[in-house]
């Protein structure tokens, strides 16, 4: 105890003791063994090769019979009321290797597309608490994470003039804009007029496609710096730019259609690498026969 | 459902959706939409979006029809040419057109149209094949067999029918833009070269309408 005390070691903390996963977390489930003791198979449909697969096609099959047989009946009796609308928008079909995990076999692209479509299908149908359950154990929930952006309030510099500050970047190129209120519609980049400094009549449409959609083509004066890319990928990132600092002057509305219209998301398209093997990204040496 | 190992893939995750870069249909109030558009409306409210391209944009003179055929004019990626054409075509449609209705008595003064927008679509909506042909090799020989089109399909060769005929059956010292004007002022009145062509595929289709029943899908 006295030598504890002394020289105190930190080998027996809680805090030292190792951090391991559960052991269900590092060891995948395997298939318990699929035969009884005479040697005859349990599953009846072992021989197929794809028990687990099969079994639930079988299953959800007899599902869409029943919802069939079920809207017959409805359509017999009278009016079949109409199908609500639902996984539209939270819910995504469970992926191929989520799947396999599940039925703890390897299915093949065909079979799981083959899967998919036919709980598409019955879902079409008018079905019951049960069917939804059933199916809901083939979905997954997607987190709706849209509308977090927060959008800045507007500043106002020493003439008394509301402005406000949007970057954005295309390809290479990075640009922020400083879009000022009561304007004339002026445009400077880099210290030199549009007129100058984009020839070519797409770029500057592009410039004042934002001002367009929101019909405010000569009420802003905007002052933007640009530098890398080319002349088509500059001219997006200071449409990017815009659109953002335009949020600041905008309702709520206005922006949710202007991210609707395309205008506010970064466009991820980037020069695609060259490949060994291939003269460029695509395109293959040329080909010789001998 | 997509084919699960995908050729041709793009940078944008597939849960993304098209832009809508109209600005009339934003402004038209709720009542108004069908169930489609509003089940597309809460989709795209929830859904993330994709950029707009370069090449569009909301205002009048943007037209997807005119930007599609500026694609297929391009050569070598020069988008500047293309573009710099397309409007010199419109420009000297716009002016044969003037010249027309300048020099025509009244009474046939509303019948000339002088937007070239307006005649550009209706000139490719009459070069449109209906039916188009397709080859099914079936017990060792090549049959051409007909077959319906997509409006896709529809509009790709009207327009390709248009380059090659301007590029190929023109003077030398003719410009594109003067003998494309030419090309589609025909085709608006349904006469000249890519009209007959139309009319021959047709009739191809119908002399081999035997082997319709050839077509599997």
């Amino acid at each position: 105890k006295a030598i504890a005390y002394l020289f105190p070691s930190g080998l027996f903390d809680k805090r030292a003791r190792p951090m391991m996963k559960h052991p269900t977390e590092i060891f995948p489930e395997q298939r318990k063994i699929q035969w009884g003791e005479d040697g005859r198979p349990l599953h009846f449909l072992f021989y197929t090769g794809k028990q687990s697969y099969y079994s639930l096609m079988h299953e959800t099959y007899e599902k869409f019979l029943n919802a069939q047989k079920h809207q017959d009946q409805l359509i017999a009796q009278g009016l079949p009321h109409q199908k609500e609308k639902k996984n539209l928008v939270g819910s995504r079909w469970l992926t191929k290797i989520e799947l396999e995990e599940m039925l703890l076999e390897k299915l093949s692209d065909d079979d799981y597309s083959r899967f998919i479509l036919l709980l598409q299908k019955l879902m079409t149908l008018p079905c019951g608490d049960t069917e939804e359950k059933y199916v809901q154990k083939f979905t997954r929930e997607v987190p709706v994470q849209l509308q977090k952006v927060v959008i800045e309030p507007l500043k106002y510099d020493e003439r008394g003039v509301a402005f406000s500050t949007g970057e954005g970047a295309r390809k290479t190129a990075n640009a922020t804009a400083v879009v000022y209120d009561n304007g004339t519609g002026k445009i400077t980049v880099n210290g030199i007029d549009i007129l100058h400094y984009f020839p070519v009549l797409q770029d500057r449409e592009q410039l004042l496609f934002p001002f367009q959609f929101l019909d405010r083509v000569g009420k802003h004066d905007m002052v933007c710096t640009v530098s890398g890319g080319g002349r088509s990928a500059q001219a997006g990132a200071i449409r990017l730019a815009s659109a953002k600092a335009l949020r600041s002057f905008v309702t709520e509305r206005e922006v949710e259609f202007m991210r609707q219209a395309g205008l506010l998301t970064l466009d991820p398209r980037v020069k695609e690498r060259k490949k060994p093997g291939q003269e460029g990204a695509r395109r293959k040496f040329t080909w010789k026969k001998r | 459902l997509r084919r699960l190992t995908q050729v041709r893939w793009s940078r944008y995750n597939p849960s993304f959706l098209e832009p809508e870069v109209n600005k009339e249909l934003y402004q038209k109030p709720q009542e108004q939409l069908s169930e489609e558009e509003k089940e597309r409306m809460e989709l795209k409210a929830v859904r993330p979006i994709k950029a707009a391209p370069s090449s569009v944009s909301s205002s009048v003179f943007s037209d997807p029809m005119i930007s599609k055929f500026t694609n297929m004019m391009m050569k070598g990626g020069n988008k500047v040419l293309a573009r710099s054409l397309m409007a010199q075509t419109l420009e000297t449609l716009k002016r044969k057109q003037l010249e027309k209705y300048h020099k025509a008595p009244e009474d046939e003064k509303e019948a000339i149209e002088c937007n070239p927008y307006v005649i550009f679509h209706q000139a490719l909506k009459n070069c449109q094949p209906i039916i188009g042909l397709s080859s099914i090799t079936k017990g060792g020989k090549t049959y051409q067999v007909p077959v319906p089109l997509t409006d896709n399909r529809k509009r790709f060769l009207a327009m390709k029918w248009l380059i090659t005929e301007c590029r190929e059956n023109k003077n030398r010292r003719t410009m594109l833009p003067e003998k494309l004007s030419q090309e589609l002022l025909q085709a608006f009145n349904n006469e000249g070269p890519i009209i007959k062509k139309k009319h021959v595929l047709h009739k191809m289709a119908e002399a081999n309408r035997a082997y319709a029943h050839f077509r599997w899908w």
